[in-house]
């Protein structure tokens, strides 16, 4: 292979990479030596090769195709790096509800639930079409102390579950083989000395995604309650809210009494109560914090479904979090009603990536979400 | 073409596996450069069978290791055969130094092989290794696994270092169960394999289940490209459609009918839902529809 050719190959790298592929720099080499391997005679070997070396998920497979049209095959000599068509850029993420509920401003929520709701309640939900009727939830009060012990409860379970793999320990029930035979030669092959192993633990994460927009209002202050719960008691738990944008709330929610919480996060989560927009804003936490998940990790997300935006967008992101998560739980309060189903196209494009749909209206029904808490 | 390619095409087919140039181009590379090869797609659609049909184009031996969650060292690599040391120190009581029997006991011979060990210790020509649904172990094995398939050597505490004599030609597959590391998926060749065409499904049906009518076999892949559109829970691949095949030919069916297709569903479709979908569609006589394809 000419020098030429290894230069315009490490171009047409370059050239992908800026295009939306991350294609690491070492990785020109091994283009290189893919080229050196098929060479030009036949392009499409070419395009096979590179593609096998550059593209390295589904997605990429199908770009890489276009981009090898436009900047190997179109291009000539040179290829171009910066013209014609843009790197898949997620689609824009549309404009914030116009017509959303009125805003009501946290400190009026924080303070006590409203005892002049109605007994039934409309929600207006987040489009103009989708409307509900449900229940009114039970009177939710101050249910710190009881949370507190809740969450103990789901903190030990989280931190409970035994691996696969072992340790090795001074005491317990079960014999490793392997130690005790090397313990053994020093008296002759017989295992005076027992060694013994017992399951690793596995500690399990959890990420919870609350949505506090206006339709989740009555049961934002009660999940946020069992969330402040959850973070004093369990350390590996990060914890964000969301209405027309994602805030990471953990760091608001791990010091102090729940009394100075609420002002902190009143000042920090700008769009309390606003419209949802939970595609757009679960697309940020792809973006921003999808290393917070691993197989590990339970997701918990806390929405009644009720999307503004383009389902496909929230599609493409529970897929993401799926992929990577453990076990993705979505708690919707709306489920504690007989008539519920998820017909929205929101609910319907979850659907598809949740492990589990779970009621999260009251207690009881936390509660019995800690049998749940594995992965 | 370049002529390796085509050959590698035409030996895989030989061996019945039916293969298209993206298929032979990145096995060609795998085999040429030295790298490992990542295989994803859908369940049955044949990745697995890539690895088998190499090792057998390759009259070489296939070394399989199978991930599950939890898979460690000691299932993927090498335990010591305690049975055997004991037995040994026992029946040896006399002999040498501590020293020396220690020596003595932890020599190959009393080394379990696991999988990968055995790959890299192969004689003779090199081995292919096939590493099944590695989206199954967790991401600690495959912390693990990158740093065997980087430099193929270990070091066992009592023997010492131990390389590879010849590169083993490595594949590893996925289901996508779970999202692969960007390092693992950097460090392979990638092949993603697709539900197939209706003339890749139709070569397929024909070089596997041979005895099938030339028209079955084109109802048949037409059936199933257009169940494939259907929203299915569970939707079937290559391996199914071969299964259906081979079921129809042992009932000496010459044609699908609507009877047909219902007694031998559960071939194809293998979740409840999914058949009661099918049922729907017979039903409302959508099976002339689903055999002339349309665009």
């Amino acid at each position: 292979v000419t020098g030429d050719l290894v230069a315009r190959c490490v171009a047409f790298c370059r050239a992908v990479r800026e295009r939306g592929i991350p294609v690491a720099t070492g990785e020109s080499v091994l283009a290189a030596r893919v080229l050196a391997a098929v060479g030009v005679s036949d392009p499409e070997d070419l395009r096979f090769g590179l593609r096998a070396a550059l593209a390295v998920r589904p997605e990429q497979v199908r770009w890489f195709d276009r981009l090898f049209d436009e900047l190997w095959l179109a291009a000539g000599e040179t290829p171009r790096t910066t013209t014609g068509m843009e790197a898949p850029t997620p689609p824009p993420t549309p404009p914030p509800n116009a017509n959303r509920a009125p805003p009501v401003t946290l400190d009026r929520w924080m303070r006590a639930p409203d005892a002049s709701a109605p007994a039934v309640v409309a929600f207006r939900a987040a489009s103009d079409r989708e409307w509900m009727i449900g229940a009114e939830p039970p009177d939710l009060g101050d249910t710190r102390a009881e949370f507190r012990r809740l969450a103990d409860r789901m903190a030990r379970r989280l931190a409970m579950r035994a691996s696969r793999r072992w340790r090795p320990v001074t005491r317990g029930a079960l014999i490793d083989l392997r130690r005790t035979a090397r313990h053994s030669l020093r008296t002759g092959g017989d295992p005076i000395r027992l060694a013994r192993r017992v399951r690793r633990i596995r500690r399990t994460r959890l990420v919870a995604i609350c949505d506090v927009s206006g339709s989740m209002e009555r049961y934002a202050r009660f999940l946020l309650q069992f969330l402040y719960a959850l973070q004093r008691s369990f350390a590996q738990v990060e914890t964000f809210v969301f209405s027309t944008r994602l805030t990471r709330t953990s760091p608001l929610l791990d010091r102090g009494r729940w009394e100075e919480v609420v002002p902190r996060i009143a000042r920090e989560v700008k769009d309390w109560s606003g419209g949802t927009r939970i595609g757009a804003s679960l697309s940020t936490f792809v973006r921003d914090w999808i290393r917070l998940v691993d197989s590990r990790t339970v997701v918990l997300l806390m929405s009644d479904g009720w999307e503004t935006g383009d389902p496909a967008i929230l599609g493409a992101a529970m897929r993401a979090i799926h992929q990577r998560a453990g076990r993705v739980i979505w708690l919707n309060p709306l489920l504690s009603n007989d008539d519920f189903a998820p017909v929205t196209r929101g609910m319907q494009a979850v659907m598809p990536h949740i492990d589990l749909m779970a009621p999260c209206h009251d207690l009881a029904a936390l509660e019995r979400l800690v049998r749940e808490l594995w992965v | 073409v370049l002529p390796e390619i085509r050959q590698i095409q035409d030996v895989m087919e030989r061996e019945a596996y039916i293969t298209d140039r993206e298929i032979a181009t990145a096995v060609y590379l795998a085999i040429s450069l030295g790298k490992p090869l990542l295989v994803e797609g859908h369940a049955g659609v044949g990745k697995t069978e890539i690895a088998k049909v190499l090792a057998s184009v390759l009259r070489t031996d296939l070394i399989r290791l199978q991930c599950y969650e939890g898979l460690d060292a000691t299932t993927a690599l090498y335990e010591w055969n305690y049975p055997k040391q004991l037995l040994h120190i026992k029946l040896d009581e006399k002999s040498a130094s501590l020293d020396q029997r220690e020596h003595e006991l932890f020599s190959e011979r009393f080394l379990l092989k696991r999988p990968l060990l055995a790959a890299i210790m192969h004689e003779g020509r090199a081995p292919v290794l096939l590493i099944d649904e590695v989206d199954r172990a967790d991401e600690e094995f495959e912390a693990f696994l990158l740093e065997v398939l980087s430099d193929f050597q270990v070091t066992i505490p009592e023997l010492g270092t131990i390389r590879a004599s010849s590169r083993p030609v490595v594949v590893v597959t996925s289901n996508r169960t779970r999202d692969l590391g960007e390092a693992l998926r950097r460090r392979c060749l990638y092949l993603w394999i697709d539900y197939p065409t209706l003339e890749k499904e139709l070569r397929v049906v024909r070089a596997r289940v041979p005895g099938l009518s030339e028209q079955l076999a084109r109802e048949i892949t037409t059936f199933m490209q257009s169940l494939r559109r259907d929203q299915l829970i569970k939707v079937p691949g290559i391996a199914e459609t071969l299964d259906w095949a081979r079921a129809l030919l042992v009932l000496h069916a010459d044609h699908l009918d609507e009877a047909l297709v219902r007694e031998t569903m559960s071939c194809l479709l293998k979740e409840q839902n999914d058949q009661r979908v099918m049922d729907q569609r017979l039903d409302e006589g959508r099976l002339s529809a689903m055999l002339s394809l349309s665009s």
